[in-house]
């Protein structure tokens, strides 16, 4: 359906930019859709639209849909700017379907975290805003608060633990990170397999999407599980006691980035977009309103926010980033180790 | 124009829906299913075949499509007999009752049961504050809870195929058994049971099928750890993806119910054709 939506507004998007080229004014963009969308409009495009005068296109679409479109439409791309939450830009500039990024033209560049720029000369663009898992926990039941993953072993948490199924792309960086905590790595998920085994025989319960999540720690008597920062919040405003906590072996993070594309004619804005995607007002926004960690070092936000993610030198410190390209080639093979190891 | 072009005529629809939208996409899963990366391929059916696990999905799919029928059949004939012999108004009101949860939908009702079934929810609380069960007792993502919802979707079915046949039965019929000297029971099973079969193997075929490959109920109520047969598809469709895997295990679900299917018609038909 998603898939769906994405094509026809394309094809809409097709349609409008025929008529608007001649002004050459008509800039367009993808965004992922419901209340990530509403800041995205809130934080970013309205100001860009105000600044500039451009009327910016919105086109919704996942980050593997909008890559495929990115793809298909090699020969005549039609977004300026592209959004990606799942590693799509490493593969997307490899295959030279992103323009390289000279940081110089940025002017918020210099503020960014290194990791946040690692790549940009590739075509990778900069990372603006970053989905932290950690554990949400129930902070009237769990006392202390959890600080390491080891943590979700505690014997006592077995039968209030809610796992998220790795076809879940947050429950993925969650697994990989238990595996790690335990021993593993990406060449071997053993260990976090056995890990897993052993806290579903002691009572701990799956689900497979974020909603169930929210079902468990309201309805079930759930306590703790490892999940997005931005779902702490989102439980919060649905009344319940939560907060976050990062993991002291380290915070696994998905970068949603924003990346120049090749061969379009308005590469000036798009680098005006970007910067201002990166800008510490921008990611201040977007921080207050979803709860994703900001990547510009100048972003300044409150305490109360600050809780909820990875915030300053010493919270982005222990981010880490599984290799996308690595859990793409793996993703059959451990979906089905997955689900062998789950099945009753 | 004669009568034959006439009736083809207005089959028309009907064959070019049915061709479309059942016989190409079979064909089409078909060939998927043996199509590797160089060509045909068993490949597919031997992972199936061959793993543990897969059987193991296979054989939980069977098993619970046959629980689930039983315990359908053996609530749906008693239901069935017992609106048989009220007066119309009060049978009008069970068939009301019994055909109302189909009238909503399918995932509603689960999220029903999932509310009632639920850690916290008011059954297994029940159960646990009179102390049948420990504190740790858990309906939910239970082969239990997939049978109590199923039964529930299916018995509509069981009970309506059941009613058609026994509404049809001459009542002098049973009168005669007892005047004969047979008891309630006896009457029931010499005379009522097998002029009843019919109907219970049409409702037996249609909660079998239905319940073999239905995907929304187990998938909600058992979660993702006990997984049946179109559950498993559907993660090969989506999540790893693949597709090809996917068009193998549906066959598989195809061919088992055939397999069950046939026999089942065969026997009852040539006895009660």
């Amino acid at each position: 359906m998603k898939a769906i939506l994405g094509t026809t507004a394309l094809s809409l998007s097709v349609l409008l930019g025929t008529t608007a080229f001649a002004q050459d004014t008509t800039f367009t963009i993808n965004s992922f859709g419901g209340a990530y969308e509403t800041a995205h409009r809130a934080c970013i495009i309205t100001p860009f639209e105000e600044e500039t005068g451009v009327s910016v296109n919105v086109v919704t679409a996942y980050s593997a849909d909008a890559f495929a479109q990115l793809r298909a439409q090699k020969d005549a791309p039609q977004f300026d700017v592209i959004h990606f939450s799942g590693g799509q830009e490493i593969v997307g500039a490899a295959e030279g379907l992103l323009a390289p990024i000279d940081a110089a033209s940025l002017a918020n560049a210099a503020d960014l975290y290194d990791f946040a720029k690692a790549n940009l000369a590739r075509g990778e663009g900069p990372a603006y805003s970053i989905a932290a898992i950690g554990m949400i926990y129930n902070t009237d039941a769990v006392s202390p608060a959890p600080t390491q993953w080891t943590d979700l072993l505690n014997p006592e948490y077995s039968e209030h633990l809610v796992l998220t199924d790795i076809s879940n792309g947050y429950g993925m960086l969650g697994f990989l990170m238990l595996n790690q905590s335990q021993g593993g790595d990406l060449n071997n998920i053993q260990p976090g397999l056995d890990a897993v085994a052993k806290l579903l025989e002691a009572g701990a319960l799956i689900v497979s999407t974020s909603p169930e999540i929210q079902q468990e720690f309201a309805q079930n008597d759930a306590w703790i599980a490892p999940y997005a920062s931005d779902y702490a919040f989102t439980l919060r405003k649905a009344g319940l006691p939560s907060g976050f906590a990062q993991g002291a072996e380290g915070t696994p993070a998905s970068f949603i980035t924003t990346n120049v594309v090749a061969g379009r004619p308005n590469t000036d804005l798009a680098l005006k977009f970007v910067d201002m995607s990166i800008s510490p007002e921008a990611q201040e926004c977007f921080a207050e309103a979803l709860r994703y960690s900001p990547t510009n070092s100048k972003a300044e936000l409150s305490a109360e926010v600050a809780a909820d993610v990875a915030y300053g030198e010493e919270g982005v410190a222990g981010l880490i980033r599984f290799d996308p390209a690595v859990i793409e080639a793996n993703r059959a093979a451990w979906v089905e180790e997955w689900n062998k190891t789950i099945a009753r | 124009m004669n009568d034959r072009t006439e009736n083809l005529l207005l089959a028309l629809p009907g064959i070019l829906l049915l061709g479309l939208a059942f016989f190409l996409p079979i064909a089409q899963m078909l060939l998927l299913s043996i199509s590797g990366p160089e060509g045909f391929t068993l490949a597919h059916f031997v992972r199936f075949l061959s793993d543990p696990y897969y059987l193991n999905i296979l054989w939980r799919t069977v098993r619970l499509s046959v629980l689930i029928t039983v315990i359908c059949a053996l609530i749906g004939f008693p239901l069935a007999y017992i609106m048989t012999k009220v007066g119309p108004k009060l049978r009008l009101g069970l068939v009301v009752i019994v055909i109302l949860p189909l009238m909503t939908s399918v995932v509603v009702r689960t999220f029903g049961w999932m509310v009632l079934l639920s850690r916290s929810g008011i059954v297994p609380e029940l159960l646990r504050d009179t102390g049948l069960v420990g504190r740790t007792f858990a309906l939910m993502q239970t082969e239990a809870a997939i049978v109590i919802g199923m039964v529930q979707v299916l018995l509509p079915f069981m009970t309506l195929s059941i009613l058609g046949v026994l509404t049809r039965i001459d009542g002098k019929l049973e009168e005669a058994a007892r005047t004969m000297g047979c008891s309630f029971l006896q009457t029931i099973r010499t005379v009522v049971l097998p002029l009843a079969l019919p109907g219970i193997v049409a409702g037996s075929l249609l909660c079998f099928t239905l319940s073999a490959s239905s995907f929304v109920t187990p998938n909600l109520l058992g979660g993702t750890r006990i997984q049946v047969l179109a559950a498993s598809i559907y993660k090969s469709v989506t999540a790893t993806p693949d597709w090809p895997f996917a068009a193998a295990q549906a066959v598989i679900l195809f061919v088992g119910i055939l397999l069950v299917l046939v026999p089942y018609i065969k026997l009852t038909g040539a006895k009660h054709g």
